[in-house]
């Protein structure tokens, strides 16, 4: 037993929930979203394990490099699906939402992510490491979830447009509700993880808070598509679709911040 | 004059809409995006290379330091007059809302609500005044009262704070961007490359800064662990403070911070070590440890030679040495021969290349000169920053958390009842308001008035 066979559970324990949440979405049994439902859970608790066992190994943070960090951002995605899910049982988001966790899984246990454990760089052993990444990556997490309810809105509200709308479906005021939730729940997440503990620790690393670095621009740039989507949304009014398409942006800018920046834009963040 | 206010009055009008903070946030986004696209402060010639015809457009219009661009910053300035505008404009009924609030509500009103009911008591109206603001203190609200045509106004309020959330996060970002402003400005930052042992004075500032110690750190598989430089500052010839650093814990003295940033070789000037052998006896040879400008007296062969020029990057650039960079990638030293006062030959030697030498003989000389090895000190790489906006930004920091939580977490609700006497009994009209937890005020409204029915 040790981290990479936890790893590989969890994997396919989120593959059975998967699996279930699609039979749900095939038979329209709540039974199975709810079998789905309980072995996320379970996944979430091997992940939690999985992680706890690298940081013991590994004697740091299980998120300096990207194997590691991807790890977390699968197990934070898990954290806020579960979340989400207690709080407004809506199962249909389920199915999509595991998608992308075991895509970001996937991706982690691909031979491309380097997942040996290398000793921290000089720069790297601070607690802030622990602050700023785990409350960003727990952000971002709830703009994927923000992710997949307007995605999600989007087609519910072409389908009621047209009269197509199935029975039982969810309505697409709710996806536009709950999207905004997730948003409020990420947004002051991500700008205290991503942005004023980045600040504080690029000022104790670096000797300056800011110096326009492509990822901290990035991680600034995602933070104004979100301030974009509430100010329009609070202050003008603007809901559904164009709400929809703005958290769409941001989730996708959050992800460009995330994997972009490292393998097309050099800068200081070179190492993570 | 009177235009002059007409004009200040439209320009505020314009500085007010959140239109125009939405245009700004779109184009400063756009500006930040292509930033991060457009490799930042290159030289000309990469620029010509990369973009040709309309390079010179870019470094015109500062796109290649786009975000220290007058444009650039022009924006920034229009954002954060908007952000004061926008905010003390909204600010005004927002205060009133919370200090001077309006008691006088119509029954119509309160039934046009989407939380509301209306009923009647059996007890009355002062009783069932009394158990009603029992209920409401009970679940934390705080209550106004007056009266208005002998029928009692209540107003029922908590988590007020909530409403201005949105203005402490505005808030806090003006302080950011004044702190941003500040550190432009004020800022300054300096590299420090030193050796132990060594003294040098800090620029800008009134002392010096000594080395006393360095030491890096490795893990067992030889890679860097961590660097410490056991720092004192010296002022007045005295010394003030000694700390050792290392990355992420820095040194502070009067506003200005040390930090511990890398490790490097000062190549500037080394020990050479320069073999010299007779080859006509190769067991007749001698070994010296020059630096710059030091002399080696070779007695057995009555020679006399010195280093004069070092290059840690030999290159010939137009029959000029040059270096390349200040790396050792090819080391060559310039040095000179004499015997009794007179030069009798001089050249460059090279480090890894011994059979390379360029000796140029005044006469045929028996001697070969090897440059066998090179010794640089190490030096700390201290980078020293002051920058008096940076307490700006944490208090800026502060105000923008505190404004999220409250904008997001602290929904203010509130509930207005209006109380009629009814013969004996009180006639109940309420109706609850709440912008950001509908929901979960319904469920606490249903609770409190089924409460209070029950009351006696």
């Amino acid at each position: 037993m040790n981290e990479s066979t936890l790893f590989l559970i969890t994997f396919i324990v989120y593959i059975i929930a998967a699996f279930f949440y699609f039979s749900f979405l095939l038979s329209k049994k709540e039974s199975s979203a709810k079998t789905g439902l309980s072995v996320v859970t379970v996944g979430f608790f091997v992940h939690t394990l999985a992680l706890i066992w690298r940081t013991i190994e590994s004697g740091h943070a299980p998120f300096t490099n990207m194997y590691e960090s991807l790890s977390f951002l699968a197990w934070s995605g898990a954290l806020a699906y579960i979340i989400i899910e207690y709080k407004y049982k809506i199962r249909k988001v389920g199915p999509y939402l595991m998608l992308i966790i075991i895509g970001i899984m996937a991706l982690a246990s691909s031979p491309l992510m380097p997942d040996e454990a290398t000793p921290l760089m000089p720069a790297l052993q601070s607690y802030w490491l622990w602050l700023h990444v785990s409350v960003t990556l727990l952000g971002e997490a709830f703009f994927a979830v923000a992710f997949v309810t307007s995605i999600m809105y989007l087609v519910a509200d072409s389908r009621e447009k047209k009269g197509i709308a199935k029975e039982g479906a969810i309505s697409s005021e709710k996806l536009d509700s709950i999207s905004y939730r997730c948003v409020a729940v990420g947004f002051p997440l991500f700008t205290l993880g991503g942005l004023v503990f980045g600040m504080v620790w690029a000022y104790k690393a670096w000797g300056t808070y800011w110096s326009w670095d492509p990822k901290e621009t990035w991680s600034l740039i995602t933070w104004f598509v979100f301030a974009l989507y509430l100010h329009t949304r609070i202050v003008m009014g603007w809901k559904g679709r164009r709400s929809a398409l703005i958290a769409i942006i941001g989730f996708l800018a959050a992800m460009f911040t995330y994997f972009g920046v490292n393998y097309l834009l050099a800068g200081l963040h070179s190492y993570a | 004059m009177k235009s002059f206010i007409r004009f200040l009055s439209s320009v505020i009008r314009f500085l007010s809409s959140v239109k125009l903070a939405i245009v700004l946030i779109i184009i400063i986004t756009i500006a930040s995006v292509i930033g991060t696209l457009i490799p930042q402060l290159r030289s000309a010639e990469e620029y010509l290379a990369r973009y040709g015809q309309i390079s010179e457009l870019l470094m015109q219009l500062e796109i290649t330091d786009l975000y220290h661009s007058w444009w650039f910053k022009a924006l920034l300035i229009l954002f954060s007059l908007n952000i004061v505008i926008c905010t003390l404009t909204r600010l005004s009924p927002k205060l009133r809302r919370a200090f001077k609030p309006n008691l006088e509500f119509e029954t119509q009103t309160l039934l046009a609500a989407k939380i509301q009911e209306r009923f009647s008591k059996n007890l009355n109206l002062e009783k069932s005044k009394r158990e009603l603001k029992k209920e409401l203190r009970s679940a934390h609200y705080r209550i106004k009262e007056t009266e208005k045509d002998g029928a009692v106004h209540l107003l029922a309020r908590k988590k007020i704070l909530g409403i201005f959330g949105s203005d402490i996060v505005h808030l806090g970002l003006l302080i950011i961007l004044i702190g941003g402003i500040i550190s432009s400005f004020s800022g300054f930052r300096t590299n420090i490359n030193i050796s132990e042992g060594e003294i040098v004075q800090v620029l800008n500032t009134e002392f010096k800064l000594q080395l006393d110690k360095f030491e890096t750190e490795y893990y067992p598989d030889g890679r860097v662990k961590d660097w410490k430089s056991t720092l004192t500052i010296i002022e007045d010839e005295t010394p003030r403070l000694t700390k050792t650093i290392e990355v992420n814990h820095p040194l502070t003295y009067k506003g200005h911070v040390f930090y511990q940033s890398d490790v490097g070789w000062n190549w500037r000037n080394p020990i050479l070590e320069i073999r010299a052998t007779k080859t006509s006896d190769p067991t007749s040879f001698t070994k010296a440890f020059l630096r710059l400008g030091e002399k080696e007296i070779w007695e057995e062969e009555n020679l006399e030679f010195t280093a004069l020029q070092f290059l840690p990057d030999f290159i010939i650039d137009g029959n000029q040495p040059m270096t390349r960079s200040l790396d050792p990638n090819n080391p060559a030293v310039f040095i000179e021969v004499y015997r009794n006062e007179e030069k009798i030959s001089s050249g460059w030697i090279f480090a890894k290349f011994p059979d390379f030498s360029q000796m140029h003989s005044e006469e045929e000389a028996d001697y070969k000169f090897e440059f066998k090895d090179i010794q640089a000190a190490q030096y700390s790489g201290i980078q020293m920053s002051k920058d008096p906006g940076v307490n700006f930004i944490w208090v800026g920091c502060g105000f923008l958390m505190i404004g999220l939580f409250l904008a997001f977490y602290w929904p203010t609700r509130d509930i207005r009842f209006i109380l009629k006497d009814t013969v004996g009994k009180t006639e109940i009209i309420s109706a609850g308001r709440s912008a950001k937890s509908k929901l979960a005020l319904e469920s606490e409204f249903t609770r409190i008035m089924t409460s209070f029915r029950r009351s006696q």
